[in-house]
């Protein structure tokens, strides 16, 4: 039951979110189950819209559709968001922890999941002439879901504005410079990998 | 990217198969060809290069056992009441021959012996039966009745639009049913040479426009040095390479010398120009008619068209030199089919420069200049289906045009062409879900939407609207029963208050 009730409590934190992300850290009203159960329905949601919305709104093809490469971006951006913010604020004297950050992100994405997912049934009501409603509602929900990433950083780590901003652009390079690291590092691996089955081949040919 | 194009080998070789089988059955048994020495496709909305059932068919070469003479380095192709006229550059004269290759006449000079021909690259032949020659060699365009008689010559024209040091060598020569004459000449970029019906200098037309970037021009003007600036090329703008004149008198024309950033960014390499020079060729296909969308052959890497014919309800065949392809496009600039290939197989052209379709389309004649011979491509059922289906379109027979792109499905159930065809003769008669289903197919989200306002017009009207009206009313109602909960207990309250005090 707690469960549930963390789950409709998001509902509480998109439309108030200053109160939303205090109460869910402060009041334990929010849980990490909660949260990474919005991640995964971020997940569906993209791949229900490339899907199943509407010829006319729909540029994807469902032959090139593939829902691993869906999981694959949506959980790297939220692990890397998370850890790269984590990493930074613990340096800049932010006070929330990993898991603090861990659940107001899998909250502070959830309009994606309200709007985008009706607007897959409404793809296939409108014309094109109308589609600029399509449109704007689907930008709406990018800005409020960063809107509300912005608010959860601001709160979970009890930041002033201009801190947040800062610290939310340095995540982003952060983000990039961890990307940067670990294809560095797969690359050297594969070398290494490489390396040694070349030596295997030859030893076993002399 | 390797997987990516493996994918796209085993597609394409199991569509192989399947338009083998299929033009196979479609062709009588008399006319067995072992292997077609090329490919036919086309691109789809998603820019995939489908393979087809063939729409042309290589039958056979006219070469210089056919002529009874060789052709040395011939430059232009011309077909006039099904004759073939060929500019034998090489040799300096014009022949006639029929569609065996049957030479029946041989133009060598212009007035008299003493006035030979020299290098002609262009020929062309009007309504009457009229030879125009682009003698390029002499500076000049001559004009010759129908039995090879001189009538007279145009020279350079008198004007100071064409300065001193640029000779006048017409290369390419058309006439429009008002009589009107355009060439194009070697190195001048104005555009066409306009002489009027008396062989007037009239002036240029359909000039090419320059393009440069702004930071092209910032480069070129302000930042390069005086040595960097000297290698540079010039901008300037683009010749024509050929040009051709359609049923509506106005002029296709062929641009081939294109840098290849120009091709990647989809620049204009047709354009049909209107009396007054303007570009009206219409481009409402999913991709810009620049021949291939990509190449895996370094050398040819963009199409380089080099003439073009058209069919008399606005189909037009381009021909690529680069690659020895044929692109065929409807009137709306959708890509038809794509045939042919440069190789060294019987059927292959080597250095093709000039096409010519005969007067029902049912054969394309290509001129190669390397071998100086002519390539013949017969049409098949299939591709009969096809050019049938937009024939009788254009004419307004729908019904016609109707089971024409429907033969055309049950070869090729990949043509997106004819799909969005029968969706828009469903559209006409009011059966929008099929148009829908049609256009889906056909990938045309603009008649797609046409089709989907109009059915959802029609379910609105049929009680669709009272549903929706019934669920407001309930929304309704409830929203009004929980007011006036709120209403009560909001008076309840204030009751409560005004008796306290």
């Amino acid at each position: 039951m707690y469960y549930v009730k963390t789950l409709t409590y998001v509902f509480h934190v998109i439309f108030h979110p200053f109160d939303g992300f205090w109460d869910l850290k402060k009041e334990k009203r929010g849980s990490l189950a909660a949260a990474f159960t919005f991640v995964f329905l971020t997940i569906a949601t993209l791949t229900i819209e490339k899907q199943n919305t509407g010829f006319l709104f729909n540029p994807n093809r469902l032959q090139d559709l593939n829902v691993v490469v869906d999981i694959v971006t949506v959980l790297l951006l939220y692990v890397l968001w998370v850890v790269a913010n984590w990493c930074l604020t613990s340096l800049m004297d932010g006070e929330g922890t990993m898991k603090d950050i861990a659940m107001a992100t899998g909250y502070a994405i959830f309009p994606v999941i309200l709007i985008r997912l009706p607007m897959v049934l409404m793809s296939h009501a409108i014309t094109m002439d109308e589609g600029s409603f399509y449109h704007v509602f689907m930008a709406v929900s990018y800005i409020w879901a960063g809107f509300l990433l912005f608010c959860s950083t601001m709160i979970t780590h009890q930041y002033s504005i201009g801190k947040t901003l800062v610290t939310i652009v340095l995540t982003i390079v952060g983000m990039a410079i961890i990307m940067f690291i670990g294809l560095l590092f797969f690359s050297v691996i594969q070398q290494m990998l490489g390396f040694g089955t070349t030596i295997y081949t030859e030893l076993r040919f002399r | 990217m390797a997987g990516k194009r493996v994918m796209k080998t085993i597609r394409a070789a199991a569509c192989a198969v399947a338009a083998f089988t299929l033009t196979a059955a479609a062709m009588s048994p008399c006319m067995v060809y072992a292997d077609v020495p090329y490919d036919t496709y086309s691109y789809n909305y998603w820019g995939d290069d489908v393979l087809q059932p063939h729409a042309y068919l290589y039958t056979e070469t006219l070469t210089s056992a056919s002529f009874g003479t060789a052709l040395t380095y011939p430059e232009d192709l011309f077909i006039h009441e099904d004759l073939l006229y060929v500019a034998d550059t090489g040799n300096s004269r014009i022949l006639k021959m029929d569609s065996e290759g049957t030479i029946s006449m041989e133009i060598t000079f212009a007035r008299d012996e003493s006035d030979l021909l020299n290098g002609p690259k262009g020929v062309y032949v009007t309504e009457e039966g009229h030879i125009y020659v682009a003698d390029s060699g002499n500076e000049r365009i001559v004009e010759f009745d129908e039995d090879g008689e001189f009538l007279r010559e145009i020279k350079r024209p008198e004007t100071d639009l064409i300065t001193e040091s640029q000779k006048f060598v017409p290369t390419k020569v058309v006439v429009d049913n008002a009589g009107r004459i355009y060439a194009i000449c070697y190195g001048i970029n104005m555009g066409l040479v306009e002489f009027d019906r008396h062989g007037e200098f009239q002036g240029f037309m359909g000039a090419t426009e320059v393009s440069v970037s702004p930071f092209e021009y910032m480069w070129k003007n302000y930042f390069s040095t005086e040595a960097q600036q000297e290698r540079m090329e010039t901008i300037v703008p683009t010749e024509y390479s050929n040009i051709f004149v359609d049923q509506e008198n106005f002029i296709y024309a062929t641009i081939n010398n294109l840098a290849s950033e120009d091709y990647a960014s989809g620049a204009d390499t047709i354009r049909r120009l209107n009396p007054t020079g303007t570009d009206v060729l219409r481009r409402l296909g999913n991709y810009p008619i620049n021949g291939d969308l990509y190449s895996a052959d370094e050398d040819a890497k963009w199409s380089s068209f080099c003439d073009v014919a058209s069919t008399e309800y606005g189909c037009y065949f381009i021909l690529d030199s680069a690659g020895g392809k044929i692109f065929a496009y409807d009137y709306d600039g959708n890509s038809l089919f794509i045939f042919g290939q440069n190789g060294s197989r019987e059927g292959n052209t080597q250095k093709p420069v000039s096409l010519g379709l005969s007067g029902d389309e049912s054969q394309i004649y290509v001129l190669d200049n390397l071998q100086g011979s002519i390539l013949k491509f017969e049409i098949t059922a299939y591709g009969q289906h096809v050019l049938d289906a937009l024939a009788l379109n254009n004419i307004g027979d729908s019904e016609g045009s109707y089971a024409e792109w429907q033969e055309v499905l049950k070869q090729n159930a990949n043509n997106e062409l004819a799909y969005v065809g029968i969706g828009k003769i469903a559209l006409a008669e009011g059966e929008y879900k099929e148009a829908m289903n049609c256009f889906e197919l056909g990938n045309s989200k603009k008649y797609y939407n046409k089709a989907f306002y109009y059915y959802r017009k029609e379910l609105m009207e049929s009680g669709f609207g009272k549903l929706m009206a019934a669920v407001g009313g309930v929304v309704l109602l409830v929203l009004v029963i929980r007011w006036a909960k709120k209403l009560k207990r909001w008076a309840g309250e204030v009751r409560c208050t005004m008796s306290r005090h």
